[in-house]
């Protein structure tokens, strides 16, 4: 129970599927939340979910045209207003030119304690509890 | 409660002498923090302070036997953070079909 590693094939160049993991508004539409996403590394994001749940994300690397890794911060809002804390994951979306198309493989690993703690989350636990 | 207990589980397993604990755990199946210090390269007082770490994350759960404290392992947790592990993937299923979708969707409209 490492890591969970998805892999799907897409037949589309590597550029529409990139702006399609990476810009907020295609986000939103596949991703099953509402999607804020500075992609750039050092960039923030929210994901906000139909039943109230809200969560943050830290964007920690970006090759463009072929990877997007960003971190969960270790705590959500739920429906109810509460703060919860949650693991917190590492994602990392990487994109590949195969024949026919584009490969998309997605790994999450939960993060362990010590590197678990982002190094400014402070800012978005913050703006969760105004 | 899965959630937060998911959290305190994967925390717990981050050091690695912590899941070296539970693997000699899971051999010996119930042992003191004696019998596990002899089975691993680390003292006994080092093996007690991990064993309150698990314990606090629920991973272990201790009775007392005469002087010492006999250790075991909790599954439940594990269960839930393997659960948490899977609902996971069950939800990058759905997004990637999704995303399929939509790449194949909006293909030369833009």
């Amino acid at each position: 129970m490492e890591a969970i590693e998805r892999e799907v094939t897409v037949p589309a160049p590597s550029d529409e599927v990139w702006r399609a993991v990476t810009q907020a508004d295609e986000v939103s539409v596949w991703f099953g939340a509402e999607v804020e996403l500075d992609p750039r590394p050092g960039g923030r994001g929210v994901f906000r979910w139909a039943d109230g749940t809200q969560r943050h994300v830290l964007v920690e690397e970006v090759e463009p045209g072929r990877k997007l890794a960003f971190r969960w911060l270790p705590f959500q809002r739920i429906a109810s207003g509460d703060i919860a804390t949650v693991p917190s994951s590492r994602v990392e979306i990487t994109l590949d030119e195969v024949p026919g198309g584009t490969r998309i493989r997605v790994v999450e690993r939960p993060a362990f304690a010590g590197e678990a703690q982002a190094p400014s989350a402070g800012r978005e636990l913050a703006a969760l509890r105004s | 409660m899965k959630r937060a207990r998911a959290d305190a589980v994967f925390a717990a397993l981050a050091d690695p002498t912590r899941r070296q604990v539970i693997r000699a755990l899971s051999q010996q199946g119930a042992a003191t923090a004696t019998g596990l210090a002899a089975a691993l390269p680390v003292t006994r007082q080092a093996v007690t302070k991990h064993l309150s770490a698990l314990a606090d994350a629920g991973l272990v759960t201790a009775t007392r036997r005469g002087r010492e404290k006999v250790y075991q392992i909790s599954p439940q947790p594990l269960t839930a953070a393997v659960s948490w592990m899977a609902d996971l993937g069950a939800r990058w299923d759905e997004r990637l079909a999704a995303l399929r979708d939509h790449v194949a969707s909006t293909r030369g409209k833009r």
